[in-house]
Parts: C-alpha cells; structure tokens; sequence
C-alpha cells in the first residue's frame, strides 16, 4: 500500500488511496509519442531507479477506463517472467499536471494514468535498424530463445499476446529481451473456446487464419509472428511487407505456397477463403528461397511458417529444436555487446532536418536512393556485432546514415522512426524505392492518409486499419509501450462487415466495437 | 505458473483481524475529522480520478451550530450500512443474471474499497454500482455503463465518475480469486477421490449447489478479506456435507494433505475452517429500524453535495421532521 508522503499526512489534501501518485517520479524526457499519449524516461525520486511511464490515453472513452488499459494491467500484473515485461505499478496524477513552464496545459494532461515500466534500452527492431549493425547467429539464437520462452510462459498462462514483432520485444544492455505491449494481449480458455476478434497483430506478422477471418485461434497466431521475426533477423528485412490485407496473404502464398484442404485441412471452411482464395497454384517456395539460412534453422522456420495453426510448432517444442542446441550455440544475454541507447523522440528533431536534407538531395539530383535493407548475420559464430559509429555511406548509398539511429519503441507511431527506408508509411514497402515523403508528416497524427482507404463500408478490407493502423504496417503506434488501444481503429465495419463485432456496438467508439469483442 | 500462490489478491489482500480493526477506525477517523471541521465529510470524485473534500467551513458560529448537529457514524454503523449495500449488490446481480464471479469480484472490490474510505466519504450506493460495472470489464463480461444505469434506474455518468477512484483505491489490483471455482475444483476432487459412479454423481451436485449457497454468505462477512478462496470452499463444503452427508470430510481433507505440500498443517486448516464457521455464525444484517436511523445520521455526514437535493425535497422533509418532532 502506499504510505503518504511525509507533509502530506494533512487530511484535507491527502486521502489515502491505494496507488501512489505520478509526483513520485521525475520525468527525465519524453521517448515517444503517439496518437495514444506519451511515454516517458524518468527517475524515481526515493531510489534513483529509471522506469518508462506509459500514459494511459483517457479521453473519447465511453465506456470509461479503456478495456485494454484494464487487460493489460490484468495481465501484466499476473505474469511474472524474466522475458516479460515487468509492470512495476500504476501511478495516478491527482490533478491538471503542468506543461514545462508550469502551465496547466487545457486538458490535455488532466488527471492520467500512468503505468510504471521498468526501463529497457531499445527493442528488437530499432537495433536490428542501427547503420552497420549485423547481428550474429549466437546472438540471434540468444534472441530467439528468449523471445520463445517468454512466449512459452504466456502461453502456459493463458495469454495471447497477439502483437509480437520487432518492436514490442524491449532488450536491454544485459542482452535480456522481454516480452512488452500487452495492449492486445488477452486471455483465452482452452474450454471456452470464445469468439476472438481477427483483427489482431500487425499487418506484417498476422498469421494466414486471421487473414482468412477466422475467430476462434490459439497461441500458433504468436508462432507465426514468432516466426517471422525469425526469418527478418535472418534474412535482414521483412519477409511479408504487405501493404493491405489481399496483398498480405498473396504474400505469404507466394511463399508458403496457397492453402488446400491437404495441406490446411478446414481451411476452405474459413470465412473469407473463397474470397480469397489463390487464383492460381503456387507451391511452397519458403526452403528454396531461403536456402542460404542454415539447415536446423531453415528446419525451425518451415515448422514456424506452417499454414495450418494446427500443424505450427508451439513455442515449448521450438524450445527443443535442434537450432538451439548446435554450434554455434546461443550466447550468453550478458556476453552481447552494450549499445548506445537512444531515443526516438530525442533524435526525432535530428531526423527531421535530414528528411529535409534528402528531400532537397532528390530535388536536385531528381533519383530516388535505395531501400535500406538490413546487413545479414555474420555466419562465423562467436563474434559479436561491432558497432559501426557515424554514417556509412558505403552501405547506405545515397542515404545519409542515421548515426546512433532510433532504437527505442516504446510506443510511438512507428512509421518514419525505423531507420531511413523502413516501413515507409504509405508507399510500397517493397518496392525498391524509397518513399520520397516518408515520414515527411512527421509523427503519428500525418498519418490519417496512408494506403488504406478510410473505414470504407461494405468493401472487403474497408478499414483495414486494425494492429496496422491507418499508417501502414508500423504506423499508429501499437508497438513497445503503446498504450491501450491505439491499434484499434475508430469505426467502419470489420472487413466487409463479417463475423466480428457485435452487431448493436458497431460504430460506437473502439471500446464497444472492439474491446468487448474478446 | 500464475496462479492464487503468486496473485496480489494473496500478497496483499488478506488481512488479520486486527488489521481490518485497524483500516476501519483509520477511514472513519478520518472522516470524523474532515467532519469536524468541513460539517460534511462527503468527497466529490471526478472521472479522472482526482478528489476534492467539502469546502471548510468559514463561519465559525455556524459551523459551530452546525457540527454540533451532525454525528458521525461510528464502526459499527459503518458496517451495518456496507452490509446494507452488499445485499442490494448481490440483488442486482442476480437481476442482471450475472455470473457467480462477477457478483463475487464486485462484492470483493466493494469490500476492499471501503478498507481505504469510510462510507462518509464515498456514497456507498454508487460505489456498489460501480464496483459491478468493473467486475464486468475485469471478468469480460461487458454491459455498458448505460445499460447498467437503466437497469436499475440510475445516471450512469455517476458510475463512471467513480470507476477510477475505484481502480485506484484496488490500487489497480483486478484479479481476484472467488471461492466459487475452489468449491467446483475441490468437489471435482471429492468425485475422484470417492471414485464416483454416474449414478452418484447427482449427490454431488447438491453437494456443490449447498456449498454455494453458503459461500454466497461468506461473502457478505468478512471472511473473504481474512481467509484463502480455497479455505472458504473448504469451510463451505464442509458444512454443506455436514447436510448431505457424501463424504467422509476428515479423511476427504487428509487426502487433500497427502496430494498437497502444503505449508500449513492440517490444524492450521481447521483452524481456518471453524474460524470462518464462526463468521458467518456471528453475521447479523440490522433491522430495518436500525437502518433507517443509521441511513438518516449517514445523509448528514454527506453534508453539501445533498445540499440540491435537500433544497428539492424541503417541503416533504420539513414535514417529515416536523412529525418526527410532535412523536417525540
């Protein structure tokens, strides 16, 4: 329980009340934005220590304290696990805070609640973004393992996270990685067998049922982004860059060859499958096309990458495959290197003045540079990644290097913030070109025009904004410690306006179309 | 595994006696004092969260006159009247036909908001309503706070003021553990242990809907701060048997033992068990008399925030006191 501060013993000014206040902690800075609030670095005044606070967006609520805030707390408070992101407490702000010069800010900052975090360094994806940085395969395998253990243990518990990807893994300097943004995580029962919504989980790492409409899933949806996260650290850039939902799933066809009733038995059964079933055969490509990756590796993705949920590896036996106990084995958490952290929001100005300059850049010399891809992992073993300080041009080709580039997603739109090139916010990720506009809006409010036809009704993928935001792929927030709901779009019917949602809460605000929806 | 063993409801939640003692005089003290010196000891909440007392007063003469009024409500008052708004909760539930869970979790938080206020402070009528609405968020059982409004013919706006003074004096502890799904475990455990036969098993269903009934009043004491959900089920199954004679309960407990490393022996867990017994033995709900003397004292205490509504209803109440005064 809280024990009042001394002084504030008066009566008056301080009722007792179960969780401790906002003043307690010293805000150090801001390290992320978002449509849904802020995120902040600060110090806890009595013991020094930095933790991340995560707003908790209260406004256009309805239905009051958000269902996801509560989720969250719910589960967060439940799961205990190294390679689970600890949820240290909630603290109040009792009344209007005040802006930087101590003005109340209208109100904009009245009251909030803010979830204490313990403080990690940067997140799976803004390290694997930093110019130069090859990860090696221990380290990789060190990732993985953890990545899969903390999935394990949610699993175990009950738990569906239902947004794993690169930037909701948090990793600190000791090499640790865990498990973050439980926005959308909830709980299932093996019994029940509920409805779930579908529209969970980031475009990119949504696996093939939900994309077919289906609302009765399990933990393998957390193995298919599991596993595409496996392949990106592989391969060194995403491997399903959809840029809606149709073109998400030809994607993954194109790669895991189309579903039949051999291969997926049900699947034509799903709701969407005759609308978007193949139109032609296409085999599975995913062992020839990654044939450079090594075999026990190659082995572990193909059980990762399975259609049928049925037949996906679950996490505990991916714990057992042989990529995890062959050399090179994964290292040690505390033998990585350390990196320098840094924060989007710091180096958010910087970056802005860059954009400005490769606009220019192109207004001259009228051509359009090449898409950044990520280095692959050093094969030989053993070796650690070296940091490369400053630019590299030698890599980046016409694009200037973002020196100690953003590797800190707590939870901020995620569109521009990945490194130059990645996830542009509303052109086509694979095409080779980079946006030219790019994050140009700059921030998470730009992004109201991105690919996506707003809330379209009637028409398959009318808002398709759900886990992928009305800003592409990254776009919207979600990701890190994103709060709450921000991966929920405010209205429009579910895709073509099937099975999802109740009928009387439709487009009522999120809570009621989405949250209530399991 | 995350379970009871490791939940906030068992790290921070069960009291001893003692501590119960200790948490009611300290909000009623307080109350007592923001009494004394505002006249009125009700707090105004805001859906944010942020709480402000009744105005002091200023005017010494009048407050004077006034305190000398308004009496506080003692412990045991206090008590009469959660008890009062703990049956009213587990009516609307039944009328809502809420799931068992969800009455039990309200009632839980119900109970462990008022360890930190006194009913002087936060209307308890509104606190109940809330402390239902919540449970349905937190057991995903969603009505929305219109449709529980309506039901029972109040301003929903009123719930979601309070909804996060709520959450904050659980200290955001939402998971709690109801004696109902220990009372479903153990007898799934009785059958097993019994080696149950089909034809049996109707005897055991009796077993479980008695061992509810009687968890249902556990709920409406103490016990539930005090004692583990399993040792309620076990107090509830016990003196349900006692009726329906299934089991032999003692060795049925020994057996639980020899699966179980518990930490507490088996004389710890009668210790429990009569302990509990003793709870619910001791509950008294007050008379209707009694309530509605303590109810008439509790609406002084709010003081201000009644003010409008008094102004309102000042012709009916004037004649009212003014009966009240040609009885004495």
């Amino acid at each position: 329980m809280a024990m009042a501060a001394p002084g504030q013993l008066n009566v008056i000014e301080s009722p007792s009340r179960g969780s401790r206040s906002v003043d307690c902690f010293e805000k150090l800075e801001q390290i992320g934005e978002g449509t849904y609030g802020q995120v902040y670095m600060a110090r806890e005044i009595e013991t020094g220590e930095i933790v991340a606070l995560k707003k908790i967006r209260m406004d256009n609520e309805r239905e009051g304290f958000p269902i996801t805030a509560i989720r969250e707390i719910k589960i967060l408070k439940k799961l205990h696990h190294e390679n689970v992101i600890k949820l240290k407490e909630i603290v109040t702000s009792p009344g209007p805070e005040k802006d930087d010069q101590g003005r109340p800010d209208g109100n904009k900052y009245k009251g909030g609640i803010y979830m204490v975090f313990e403080y990690m360094d940067h997140d799976l994806t803004g390290l694997a973004d930093r110019p130069g940085m090859r990860f090696t395969v221990p380290q990789i395998k060190c990732y993985m393992r953890q990545l899969l253990t903390g999935l394990h243990y949610c699993h175990v518990n009950q738990v569906l996270h239902r947004d794993i990807k690169g930037s909701n893994l948090l990793i600190d300097n000791e090499g640790n990685l865990k498990l973050a943004d439980f926005g959308l995580a909830r709980s299932f029962s093996n019994e029940h067998n509920a409805n779930l919504t579908n529209r969970v989980i980031t475009l990119w790492y949504r696996p093939p049922e939900l994309l077919l409409g289906t609302t009765r899933y399990g933990p393998a949806v957390d193995m298919w982004s599991v596993g595409c996260i496996f392949a990106e650290l592989l391969h060194g850039k995403p491997i399903f860059p959809g840029k809606d939902e149709p073109e998400q799933l030809n994607k993954i066809f194109e790669l895991c060859g189309a579903p039949d009733e051999v291969n997926w038995p049900g699947v034509q059964k799903t709701p969407w499958y005759n609308q978007f079933k193949p139109t032609r055969p296409m085999k599975r490509r995913l062992r020839d096309v990654f044939r450079h990756f090594d075999r026990h590796a190659l082995e572990l993705l193909e059980k990762m990458l399975t259609l049928d949920p049925a037949q996906r590896i679950p996490a505990k036996d991916a714990l057992d495959a042989e990529y995890f106990w062959t050399d090179p084995l994964p290292c040690d958490p505390k033998s990585l290197p350390k990196y320098e952290s840094s924060h989007e929001f710091q180096t958010k100005k910087k970056r802005q003045q860059q954009r400005q300059n490769e606009e220019n850049a192109k207004r001259l010399k009228m051509q359009h540079p090449q898409q950044h891809t990520r280095l692959p992992p050093i094969q030989q073993g053993g070796q650690h990644a070296q940091m490369r300080q400053g630019p590299s041009h030698s890599i980046h080709g016409s694009q200037p290097a973002v020196a100690a580039g953003p590797s800190h997603h707590y939870g901020k739109p995620r569109g521009p913030s990945g490194g130059p090139g990645r996830y542009p916010p509303g052109g086509n990720p694979s095409g080779g070109y980079n946006h030219p506009n790019r994050g140009g809006q700059t921030g998470g409010a730009g992004y109201g025009s991105g690919p996506y036809p707003p809330q379209g009704r009637g028409a398959p993928y009318g808002s398709s904004g759900m886990p992928a935001g009305p800003g592409g792929p990254r776009g919207g927030g979600g990701s890190g410690y994103g709060v709450g709901a921000p991966n929920y779009p405010q209205g429009g019917p579910p895709y073509g306006g099937s099975a999802a949602g109740r009928g009387s809460n439709m487009g009522g605000n999120r809570n009621q179309q989405y949250g209530w929806q399991q | 595994m995350a379970d009871f063993q490791t939940s906030t409801h068992r790290a921070r939640w069960i009291f001893s006696p003692q501590q119960l003692v200790e948490k009611y005089t300290a909000a009623n003290q307080r109350a007592r004092q923001t009494l004394e010196k505002c006249g009125a000891s009700l707090m105004e909440v805001d859906s944010n969260g942020s709480l402000s007392y009744p105005e002091p007063q200023t005017t010494a003469s009048d407050s004077a006159e006034k305190h000398s009024r308004v009496k506080p409500l003692s412990n045991e008052e206090e008590r009469c009247i959660k008890v009062f708004y703990e049956i009213k909760l587990q009516e609307v539930c039944n009328n809502f036909h809420f799931p068992h869970k969800i009455q039990a979790t309200a009632l839980i938080f119900f109970k462990r908001f008022y360890l930190q206020w006194s009913v002087m402070e936060h209307q308890p009528k509104n606190i109940m309503l809330t402390c239902i609405y919540a449970a349905c968020k937190i057991e995903e059982n969603h009505v929305s706070a219109e449709e529980l409004g309506k039901g029972i013919s109040q301003d929903h706006q009123m719930i979601l003021n309070n909804e996060m003074i709520v959450y904050q004096s659980l200290d955001f502890d939402l998971i709690v553990y109801a004696p109902y799904r220990s009372v479903e475990g153990f007898t799934d455990y009785m059958e097993e242990f019994c080696n149950t036969g089909e034809d049996e098993l109707p005897k055991f269903k009796a077993l479980q809907d008695t061992a509810g009934r009687e968890v249902d009043k556990m709920m409406l004491t103490d016990a539930p701060l005090l004692f583990t959900p399993g040792q309620l089920a076990l107090t509830a199954l016990r003196t349900s048997n006692a009726l329906h004679k299934v089991v032999d309960f003692d060795s049925f407990l020994s057996g639980i033992f020899s699966h179980k490393n518990s930490t507490h022996t088996m004389g710890e867990l009668l210790e429990s068990l009569d302990a509990i017994d003793s709870w619910v033995r001791k509950y008294t709900s007050p008379s209707e008399k009694e309530l509605k003397h303590i109810d008439r004292k509790l609406k002084s205490c709010w003081g201000h925030d009644e003010g409008k509504k008094r102004e309102k209803k000042s012709k009916h109440k004037s004649r009212k006191s003014s009966k009240e005064a040609q009885n004495v």
